[in-house]
């Protein structure tokens, strides 16, 4: 795998606030990478400086040969431009030749959803259509590099579905970074997060590492009756809910089967043992608290 | 200037789908038939709307052709103008406030492409503007009034249009620079209050309207008119240049 974007001590200030702190990080060709933050992490600001928008304080951004594609979190475009006016000209702008623009500007567009509004004028058009073509005006180059800044956010439930279902089906020719606070969107669809909080990177790595390290081993064990949840509770330190026990299992390799050794031995009934995974919102609230 | 074509076609679509092809040298025309025909029926206006006392008599002015034209170029220079900055003065500084500059932006275009191209069709509405208020006031004025001669005639419309070329520079130059607000201010003074320079010297560009006059009243002095022709040119080219370096440094005030 080639490297797509590398960023070293990438920073940018304002006036006296620093709102981006030396970042560093590498995106590796055909992966997809969320970069999540609380609103005011930096998000959009790195995107920028990524896009080449904003300048950097300092630091330097070196992107693979290939152009790239971009979408801001509120798309703005021209009302009086119909949806193929429009990404025909992106197209154009962004260097293909006139012949092929135009074909691949209805390419594009039908494979985003849009292909039977092509001549519709963009006034017309609703939050989810403009969401798409924007969508649309970031690929139709075909570029190496896809940043796109929340994606989903401002749609409703069926335009996030749609969206983030044209959004996978990109994954495997391009490279995506995205912004999102949406972590159920980030979990579906991710190779590599990276958390910024107030500027800085403060975690990083894939799902599954990033959730190896704040994972609590967290086990419920549900029995048939409450009485017997408090028997095994005095066997076994757990707080009681009802029918389950909640129990927390430091080294869990070592450790795990004095669990079953001791239902086992005591013959409960048990009706399920269930190992909880921290879910990425779990994760975030423990990276945002982390002073 | 990669894309001009591209980003031509995309501004001319923007003027003609808003009708300013159409509104703007239809307020022109207007303009530029009030003075004939105000002037000519001025005493049957006054004995229509005002109670005039009996036995009221006015002398009015006798007109020449070059006074009315003058007249007209006069309302030019004061409504038409500030149609034209109120339509223009946003073209760059309004792209970039409302998010529609961005996605342009983000692709490699050439920002003189980018600009050239807002000129090229601002001027083209401005010339067709220029034709019609010329065409209206000839029109009137020859119908009531008398002749103009046709060389003369054509040289001041000429004259007249170098010197909106100027005035769209500026507008595109102060929109490039500044925000929308700040620019209107910029180029208002610098379009109407240089043009009290003109008290001082004849040969600086706000003087060229009345010295296209001046050619059809064959009182120009050849000198002062090449000066202030020449001036006007050098400033164009100046507002184009200044306005594509600033176009280029204010990237970043584009909203994302």
């Amino acid at each position: 795998m080639t490297i797509v974007l590398e960023v070293k001590g990438l920073t940018k200030q304002f006036a006296d606030k620093v709102v981006v702190h030396p970042l560093e990080f590498t995106l590796k060709s055909n992966t997809s990478t969320a970069l999540i933050g609380p609103n005011g992490a930096g998000k959009t600001t790195t995107l920028s400086m990524l896009t080449g928008l904003l300048k950097p304080t300092a630091g330097a951004i070196q992107i693979a040969k290939g152009d790239i594609g971009f979408l801001p979190q509120y798309p703005q475009f021209y009302p009086w431009l119909s949806a193929l006016e429009f990404t025909e000209m992106a197209a154009k702008l962004s260097g293909l030749p006139t012949k092929t623009a135009k074909l691949e500007a209805q390419k594009t567009l039908e494979f985003v959803g849009l292909g039977d509004v092509l001549h519709k004028k963009i006034a017309t058009f609703s939050g989810g259509m403009k969401q798409r073509l924007g969508i649309s005006q970031a690929i139709v180059h075909k570029p190496k590099l896809l940043l796109l800044d929340e994606p989903v956010s401002a749609l409703d439930p069926i335009g996030r579905r749609e969206v983030m279902n044209v959004l996978k089906d990109l994954q495997q020719e391009t490279t995506i970074l995205y912004s999102t606070h949406i972590l159920n969107d980030a979990e579906e669809m991710t190779d590599q997060l990276l958390f910024l909080r107030d500027g800085q990177l403060v975690e990083q790595g894939t799902l599954s590492e990033v959730r190896q390290r704040f994972d609590e081993p967290n086990y419920i064990v549900e029995f048939y009756s409450a009485k017997e949840a408090q028997l095994f509770a005095s066997h076994f330190i757990g707080e009681v809910r009802g029918c389950s026990v909640y129990i927390t299992i430091q080294d869990e390799r070592p450790n795990m089967n004095e669990l079953f050794e001791c239902l086992n031995n005591n013959s409960f009934q048990v009706r399920k043992v269930e190992r909880q995974t921290a879910s990425l919102e779990e994760i975030f609230m423990k990276v945002v608290d982390r002073a | 200037m990669r894309g001009l074509p591209i980003l031509l076609q995309k501004e001319f679509r923007e003027a003609w789908r808003s009708w300013k092809f159409l509104w703007i040298p239809l307020v022109f025309a207007i303009l530029g038939m009030s003075d004939p025909l105000t002037n000519y029926y001025m005493m049957d206006i006054l004995h229509a709307v005002g109670n005039l006392p009996e036995g009221f008599d006015i002398q009015l002015p006798e007109f020449v052709p070059a006074d009315l034209l003058q007249a007209s170029i006069g309302q030019f220079q004061m409504i038409g103008l500030l149609v034209l900055l109120a339509s223009f003065i946003g073209s760059i500084s309004k792209e970039r406030a409302n998010g529609t500059a961005t996605l342009l932006y983000v692709r490699s275009i050439s920002f003189s492409a980018y600009f050239i191209s807002k000129f090229l069709v601002i001027s083209a509405i401005g010339f067709v503007s220029a034709v019609a208020g010329f065409a209206a006031s000839v029109y009137y004025t020859t119908v009531l009034y008398g002749n103009f001669e046709i060389g003369t005639l054509l040289a001041c419309f000429v004259t007249y249009f170098i010197w909106l070329l100027l005035v769209i520079a500026v507008i595109l130059m102060m929109s490039a620079t500044f925000n929308t607000m700040i620019a209107a201010t910029g180029a208002f003074i610098v379009i109407f209050i240089g043009q009290f320079l003109t008290i001082l010297w004849d040969f600086l560009p706000w003087s060229l309207p009345s010295n296209g006059v001046l050619l059809i009243r064959d009182m120009m002095y050849m000198q002062d008119y090449w000066w202030s022709m020449f001036m006007t040119v050098m400033f164009t080219i100046i507002s184009i240049a200044i306005g594509i370096v600033m176009m280029k440094k204010n990237t970043s005030m584009v909203k994302i």
